[in-house]
């Protein structure tokens, strides 16, 4: 078994070019000149909120839609209008999809069947997929006497048994509760390195999405929005829809009071505020917004320094969390934001109503222009 | 409208020793579900067992007495009455099977191709055929099926036959086509109950699979929707041996059905006859329930996807 990781320098073609896609439902818009490139041997989230867009994406490139215009390019090779058999891509469905009459060993072989492979070799298949997904107990159930999380293995089983080199997992864990998920997206991420296939994941669990992805694109509104690894995403997020989807970040809207250059000055709630452009191009005047995820702002004294690193505020309330307390902060113009601190102290809070700073490091606050 | 006697609460002690009065609400409550079941001994389960009975008694002119007799079961099994009985099996066993193949694949297109909340709305339109009574929809048959009929003349002016097809009614292929007529609809309302059976995903993950329409409705379809259907069957199936009424109307020389030899019986004042025939009936239709029910688990058509 090869180790699933995107070799760029290799000549294999990606596993999946999707090129100009848009998807339209009489006026309603799923998919808008969506472009995206999946590597072979990755392993490709599309995390967004619900009715953004990535389950149509999805469905699209395993050949369950038509898209409106544009194209989609598996191994190299326009798939056009072909049907969803027809393709090198196999579904793992939301719901428990298995054939309800059939034993876990059917319900997995039934696809070698159609495709009318000889029953011994049938046989083999089906023992060495279940074994990879931990099943070879179970051969004999009937999918209602398996739990959630084993029906889900099943249908895992099911699509790797078929050789089929793009796996699409469409929700995979949604209909599973919050332990079994955490463990089942590990094993997941387990699988696709054995198998080393490539593995696209829809998901709107961004905690899932930053288990297994190697890659995250991010989709809303029929867009996709920003394309990039996992870390990157959620550490330096481009958009200013990925700050506000990913993590907890404390989102501040102003207006560039002077540029210039690598630097710029923003009037944010009565303070002026220095962030780094990233290259951006911006005027003076413009309306732009600064994203500081929540766990990089600290609370300081009222009276401590002003500098173009934080902010006046008045403190609200605190939210106890368990392993981290969320303090919250409102600013003079009505905007909260929230300082989040791994502190097990209820020592010291500040009363409701009390002006405190709020304070970041320079290089954890960023500008997005959108 | 409560009784003084049941003002116990005031004081919030009961007094010892005296039972606690029931309101007669109370006491009604149950026979809610007490009296239909009464009803349903009385006038069905209680005839049902007296038919049995009465198919052993010996004729009288008019009526019949107390005895032990086979001599009805005797005249039905060696009679042309059997020969009949057979016959009006097999062209019910016609009727089902064109009833499934016609109505069928329409419960499976609404299942899948109607949205859901229109799906009820569609299953309505085949209750409609029976705002009109059934004689009078049978009886409308004739007309389109004898010998000058719309589909005679249809296929005479088409030039498609030289002479009108006499077959067409008062024979067998007109009791059937009545019993396709009257009987669709049910299989479609069990198709559709049946098509609950087969969860929606089961399509696309057969897209994804690859399997072409044939095996899809063999090996996912009717394994899933087997019980449905059978129940569907047996009561086109009974029905088609029971309703005198279409092999009266459309039927002719030997093409009638266990319904009409009974009714004949009763016209022929041949009570213990008609008994008979309907212990037969009742019979066969237990014999079909009970092998349906080893076969498919029939409770199963109540609890779908459970």
């Amino acid at each position: 078994m090869t180790k699933g990781t995107p070799d760029m320098t290799s000549p294999r073609p990606p596993a999946v070019e999707v090129r100009n896609l848009s998807k339209h439902y009489g006026d309603f818009v799923a998919l808008r000149d969506v472009n995206v490139t999946i590597g072979a041997g990755e392993y490709f989230v599309l995390l967004g909120p619900s009715g953004g867009g990535k389950t149509t994406l999805l469905r699209t490139i395993g050949g369950f839609h038509r898209p409106t215009s544009g194209e989609v390019l598996l191994n190299g090779q326009s798939v056009g209008h072909l049907p969803p058999d027809k393709r090198p891509t196999t579904m793992v469905f939301q719901a428990y999809a298995l054939f309800p009459h059939m034993t876990v060993t059917q319900n997995v072989g039934y696809g070698l069947k159609v495709a009318g492979l000889r029953k011994d070799k049938i046989a083999e298949k089906v023992d060495y997929a279940l074994e990879q997904v931990g099943l070879s107990q179970f051969t004999h159930r009937k999918p209602h006497e398996l739990s959630g999380g084993q029906q889900q293995r099943v249908q895992l089983a099911r699509a790797i048994v078929l050789d089929r080199d793009i796996l699409l997992l469409d929700e995979p864990l949604a209909a599973l509760d919050a332990q079994l998920r955490k463990d089942m997206c590990l094993e997941l991420k387990h699988l696709q390195e054995q198998v080393g296939i490539t593995f696209i994941h829809v998901t709107h669990n961004q905690e899932e999405a930053m288990t297994v992805a190697d890659r995250i694109a991010l989709i809303a509104n029929g867009n996709l929005v920003e394309c990039g690894n996992a870390r990157d995403i959620y550490r330096a997020p481009d958009k200013t829809f990925t700050a506000s989807f990913v993590g907890e970040n404390n989102m501040l809207s102003g207006k560039i009071a002077t540029a210039n250059g690598t630097s710029a000055i923003v009037d944010v709630a009565g303070a002026r505020l220095s962030v780094d452009t990233r290259g951006l191009h911006v005027q003076d005047g413009q309306p732009v917004n600064l994203s500081i995820r929540s766990e990089c702002v600290a609370i300081d004294h009222a009276d401590a320094a002003a500098d173009a690193h934080s902010i006046k505020g008045a403190y609200t309330e605190s939210v106890y969390l368990g392993l981290t307390t969320s303090h919250l902060v409102r600013l003079p113009d009505g905007t909260e934001m929230i300082s989040r601190v791994i502190s097990d102290t209820d020592d010291g809070l500040p009363e409701a109503g009390a002006p405190l700073r709020v304070t970041w490091k320079p290089s954890d606050i960023r500008l997005h222009v959108e | 409208m409560a009784s003084p006697t049941t003002d116990v609460t005031d004081g919030g002690t009961l007094p010892v020793g005296t039972p606690p009065v029931t309101p007669w609400r109370d006491r009604l409550t149950p026979w809610v579900f007490r009296a239909p079941l009464v009803f349903m001994v009385m006038f069905f389960a209680i005839p049902m067992a007296l038919t049995v009975v009465f198919s052993v008694f010996e004729r009288t002119m008019f009526w019949m007495e107390p005895g032990f007799t086979l001599f009805s079961y005797e005249n039905f099994f060696f009679s042309a009455r059997l020969i009949n009985f057979l016959d009006s099996m097999k062209y019910s066993l016609i009727a089902v099977a064109i009833c499934f193949v016609l109505g069928f694949p329409i419960a499976v297109f609404i299942r899948k191709s109607v949205p859901q909340v229109a799906q009820h709305r569609v299953i309505l339109l085949f209750i409609l055929p029976f705002m009109v009574s059934e004689i009078i929809r049978v009886f409308a048959l004739r007309p389109v099926l004898q010998r000058n009929g719309l589909v005679n003349s249809t296929l005479m002016d088409l030039g498609l036959i030289d002479e009108p097809i006499t077959a067409l009614l008062y024979s067998h292929t007109g009791v059937v086509i009545g019993e396709v007529l009257s009987f669709l609809p049910f299989i479609v309302f069990a198709g559709f109950l049946a098509m609950e059976a087969v969860p929606k995903y089961i399509f696309e993950v057969c897209d994804d699979l690859g399997v072409g329409p044939w095996r899809r409705f063999k090996d996912v379809i009717l394994p899933l929707a087997a019980p449905g259907i059978f129940a569907g069957s047996v009561f086109i199936f009974v029905n088609g041996l029971g309703v005198a009424l279409l092999p009266n109307i459309l039927g002719g020389a030997g093409a009638v059905n266990a319904g009409l030899i009974a009714t004949q019986a009763i016209t022929a004042l041949d009570f213990p006859l008609a008994m008979a025939v309907s212990a037969i009936m009742m019979a066969t239709l237990m014999t079909l329930l009970w092998i349906g029910h080893k076969l498919f688990d029939l409770t199963k058509i109540l609890s779908p996807l459970s």
